[in-house]
């Protein structure tokens, strides 16, 4: 009837086997390249550890394809090929995952092949099966209910479903899944017809069935027993060909998954973490996440073997072994995985309908019943389809009982297949076998459907977000670009062999402006910021594309040149010492940040020691207080009110006669200052109530507004979020009441001091400078060069004469606040006057404490040598 | 050079998955055509059975391929007679033909006084024992 797998055409198996070959062998030699890709090594060099597996592989499938050949004629030819494809693939990929593991895994393998030469060799295997199969049976359940008493973990914790062996690890329930199928087909190829009533005749399964499902529940092993409960499901349609049982297995599945739902915790977080994954991505659904993002990651083509990192996804080795294959072969490797694992299924269904006995027919198509759902619920599992079940991707996944189970019902279906040219075929119905292989093939649609999706339509949103962690990986291979300032010093460089680079930050105090880069951190600062180009992503698309097809690496990163001058921040940082507080100085007419001086700081180069520490001191390190802190603006609010009156009214007589009265901090404050007595200058409450009862709220607000106190300023770092805008929430009087809590940060009021320096034109902050294009060009990153109008001209000059300094060409204006502790905070901002021929500059000083000299000390040193 | 001799093994690698699949789905498309041809050329001619222990009017005509003769009523063709077993022989139609064979029955099944040991084919007009009990084979051999 069916001539084309007739066992007189040797060639064909030959072929299958040998394209086998060589692809495991073409993927181990890919693996052994990789190390060397990875690294960009010159010569050719090879990583000669993986020949181990290929030749193991190619020994155990020389020896089967012997065997098979000389004692099993008939046997169906592309079983073997089949079974080698996916266990070479598994095997390389453990090893490649883990090389311990990887041996252990060899060995089982060899261990299969020797029993599937051992099974062909005894005579009537299937039939000793069959008639001992209650005894099989209950062996098997013995072993699982031995795992109570006996059982272990292989790495401890977790639950106890193996047995130890002599040092070898037994899972009892993997086996007991085959030696089921054997029983049930056994059962029922007995009962030719049921005599009795329907449930009369099933009930012993369904019995036995129930106490295998509920021994699994009790040892926490719920994946299992739902396979079981399945295959079961499968058998019973395909026996007594009624197709409405099949409308039991997603009822079952409901009710054992709302059952399980609140009585296992298990089940229950594993639902949860399917149906809401991102709700916790580091917690519970941190594999679940991790296991999309490496299959996103591996887009259409794949990063290749070796290449890509699936070790971020936890146990890839067995029960995420698919997320790996995804990564590393893509949306093309996986396809034709689980296109391998149908065609198995096909074959399997095929053997079945050519099998001369009932019995060997339930058996074969029992196996593919047992292939097909536990491939559909592992590989929809890592795909997030269905609730992750902890069961093994058959052939592939790391475990001996597992593989050693799928490779004996490799035997079985090996000694069906060679079974059915003897006798001529019995007669049957086809229909249940027709209609059951249908339903399982469609299983697999939403698996190839989902597998689409995550690797095309959302590998993008996928591998963006910030659970992927691949990006400390590329910058171990592929150098980061330097940090440099414009005069070429350098910053942060990146340091190492490849594979091992290292980014060093070369002046530790400025750590908290530049940041670091860490795989178990994170970034944070420029490393964070400007990263794009830091990582090379602003090469040409073509660069980029090349380095990614080729070594899965962006190219190496671009250098970035920052506008901070060395020098002036090791002055500032030195002025600051060990004070907390913030120092801004830039350049008042263009934008440019000088000095960013945020203290206490860290070292980013020993942040791995450090992060304990860091982390619990109340200090707050690794804040950068130049941009993130918001400090309560305090009296250096007098500041804003001098600059509305005087833009409402520009005559000198409009500034209202202040009161001599001195607050303790003022008077800190006039003590250190010393030449004039000026309570506006030294930020006394008393001025700047007086000053605020000659201005309406909304002259106020509207002034402060102009000077940015309630947005935002744009930078190539982390900013502190404005304080509410008081128009836009409503509450001008409770603003107006007591302004001077509006929080602000240091650089918000360095740029407000620029304003004045610069005859009331406000410039956007700039700190990143320019990229190293392609060919060494430094090329300059698009920034604003507007600026925004705050106060007209004259204006701007009252306001800066009447701070201005005796006898240096500086302005200044001191304040000091109260933060949320109740400790006091000193504010400086300065500038220089127009008398300075120099680069105009402004600078914004907060120290926590009370430090008024201080302030005029570092203020008046950075905006006198600053211009040098 | 080392990245471009790896990519090109992804690239081998990818097209041996795909020669090996391409095959694997070929022969699986041809076998799949044979079997349906094969299948439509199998229009089974009824089998009618008859038996003296249930009188002139039993005869029975099946056109299912398996008919199961024997003591139990759940059986296809019932003879309820104590020398017969209760699942005690079946007819299949196969290779277009209808085979008998025995079920291990305790008496028994006799072709002209031959005791069936292996599936046999069966003819129009044959007449089978099942222990004593006759069973005639008519076999309307359709166009």
């Amino acid at each position: 009837m069916n001539d084309t797998f007739a066992p007189s055409k040797p060639v064909r198996r030959f072929d299958a086997l040998i394209l086998a070959g060589i692809f495991v062998f073409l993927y181990a030699f890919a693996l052994a390249l990789a190390p060397a890709v990875r690294t960009h090594t010159r010569g050719f060099s090879l990583k000669l550890s993986y020949l181990l597996p290929f030749a193991g592989w190619l020994a155990g499938m020389l020896l089967l394809r012997q065997v098979v050949k000389k004692s099993l004629p008939g046997a169906d030819p592309w079983l073997l090929p089949i079974m080698g494809m996916l266990t070479g693939w598994g095997l390389l990929t453990v090893w490649r995952l883990s090389a311990a593991l990887g041996q252990k895994q060899l060995i089982w393998y060899l261990v299969g092949c020797l029993v599937i030469v051992l099974g062909i060799s005894m005579r009537n295997l299937v039939a000793t099966l069959k008639r001992y199969s209650t005894v099989w049976l209950v062996a098997g359940i013995l072993l699982v209910t031995l795992t109570f008493f006996l059982g272990v973990h292989p790495s401890g914790g977790g639950p106890r479903l193996w047995l130890n062996l002599f040092g070898v690890y037994l899972q009892p329930s993997e086996p007991l899944k085959l030696l089921m199928i054997v029983y049930l087909s056994a059962f029922f190829a007995d009962q030719i017809r049921p005599n009795i009533t329907l449930m009369a005749s099933i009930l012993p399964t369904v019995v036995i069935t129930a106490l295998i499902a509920v021994l699994l529940v009790f040892q926490q092993d719920l994946g299992t027993a739902a396979l079981f409960v399945c295959i079961y499901i499968f058998m019973l349609v395909l026996t007594t060909r009624r197709r409405r049982f099949l409308w039991i297995f997603p009822l079952v599945a409901l009710a054992a998954g709302v059952a399980g739902y609140f009585l296992f915790d298990v089940v229950r977080v594993r639902v949860d973490t399917w149906l809401n994954p991102w709700l916790q991505p580091a917690g519970a659904s941190y594999q679940l996440v991790q296991a999309q993002i490496a299959i996103a990651a591996g887009k259409v083509f794949g990063t290749g073997p070796g290449l890509g990192s699936p070790g971020f996804v936890p146990v890839a080795v067995s029960d995420f072994i698919f997320s790996a294959i995804a990564e590393e072969s893509g949306l093309l490797g996986t396809s034709a995985l689980l296109l391998l694992y149908l065609f198995l299924i096909v074959r399997g269904v095929h053997i079945a309908l050519e099998t001369k006995s009932t019995f060997g027919r339930y058996l074969a198509f029992g196996i593919s019943i047992y292939f097909a759902i536990q491939t559909f619920f592992i590989v929809g599992g890592n795909l997030s389809l269905v609730p992750l079940t902890g069961i093994t991707l058959p052939f592939l996944s790391y475990g001996g009982s597992s593989l050693l189970t799928s490779m004996i019902s490799i035997l079985l279906l090996l000694l069906l297949s060679a079974e059915r040219s003897r006798q001529p075929l019995p007669a049957y119905s086809r229909r249940p076998y027709h209609y059951l292989a249908t339903v399982l093939i469609l299983l697999f649609i939403p698996l190839f459907t989902k597998n689409l999706i995550i690797s095309v339509i959302n590998q993008e949103e996928l591998t963006s977000r910030p659970e992927n962690l691949r990006w400390a990986v590329y910058d171990q291979y592929s150098p980061r670009g330097d940090i440099v300032t414009l005069s070429n010093t350098d910053l942060a460089i990146t340091t190492g062999t490849p594979g091992q680079y290292e980014r060093l930050v070369t002046y530790p105090p400025l750590s908290n402006v530049i940041g670091y880069t860490n795989g178990l951190y994170g970034q944070t600062g420029l490393e964070r910021s400007l990263y794009p180009y830091l990582r090379g992503y602003g090469k040409p698309f073509s660069t980029y594309w090349q380095h990614e097809l080729l070594y899965n690496q962006p190219p190496p990163g671009s250098d970035v040149r920052v506008n901070l001058n060395l020098n002036l921040q090791i002055a500032a940082d030195e002025l600051l010492g060990d004070q907390k507080g913030a120092i801004v100085l830039m350049n008042a007419q263009t934008g440019e940040i000088y000095a960013l001086a945020s203290h206490p700081s860290f070292n980013a180069n020993t942040l791995a020691e450090e992060w304990e520490s860091l982390m619990a001191s109340p200090d707050a390190p690794l804040l950068n207080r130049t941009t993130q802190a918001a400090y309560p603006i305090g009296t250096l609010m007098n500041f804003f009110e001098l600059s509305a009156l005087w833009s409402e009214q520009s005559s000198m007589s409009a500034e209202p006669e202040l009161p001599f009265r001195l607050d303790i901090e003022c008077y800190r404050a006039m003590q250190a200052g010393a030449s004039s007595l000026d309570t506006l200058h030294y930020g006394c409450e008393s001025a700047a109530s007086v000053l605020r009862s000659s201005l309406t709220d909304l002259q106020l607000i509207e002034m402060a507004r102009a000077f940015g106190l309630f947005s935002a300023p744009t930078l190539a770092l982390e900013v502190a979020p404005a304080a509410e805008d008081p128009i836009a929430a409503g509450t001008m009087e409770a603003w107006f009441a007591a302004p001077e809590k509006t929080t602000v940060s240091p650089l918000q009021m360095a740029l407000a001091a620029a304003t004045l320096t610069n005859e009331g034109k406000q410039p956007a902050p700039k700190l990143a400078n320019s990229y190293q294009g392609e060919n060494g060009n430094w090329v300059a990153f698009a920034q604003s060069t507007s600026q925004q109008k705050v106060l007209d001209s004259t204006a701007a000059l009252r306001v800066r004469e009447r701070l201005s300094a005796e006898k240096q060409a500086i302005w200044y204006q001191i304040g000091h606040a109260t933060m949320a502790d109740g400790e006091p905070l000193t504010w400086y901002i300065g500038g220089t006057t127009p008398e300075w021929t120099g680069t105009p500059l402004a600078i914004a000083i907060a120290i926590e404490g009370s430090q008024p000299a201080l302030a005029l000390q570092i203020g008046s040193a950075l905006l006198n040598p600053a211009a040098q | 050079m080392n990245a471009i001799i790896l990519l090109a093994l992804r690239i081998l690698i990818v097209i041996i998955l795909y020669i090996f699949l391409g095959r694997a789905i070929w022969l699986l498309w041809k076998s799949i055509g044979s079997q349906q041809a094969a299948e439509s050329r199998e229009v089974i001619p009824p089998l009618r059975l008859s038996s003296t222990l249930l009188g002139d009017h039993s005869a029975k005509s099946f056109t299912l391929p398996e008919v199961i003769i024997g003591r139990d009523p759940s059986c296809d063709f019932v003879l309820p007679h104590e020398l017969v077993s209760a699942r005690h022989g079946r007819f299949s139609f196969h290779q277009n033909q209808w085979w008998y064979e025995d079920l291990k029955s305790t008496n028994g099944s006799y072709l002209e006084d031959l005791r069936i040991e292996e599936p046999i084919v069966v003819k129009d007009g044959d007449v089978l024992f099942c222990s004593e009990v006759d069973v005639s084979i008519s076999i309307q051999e359709k166009s």
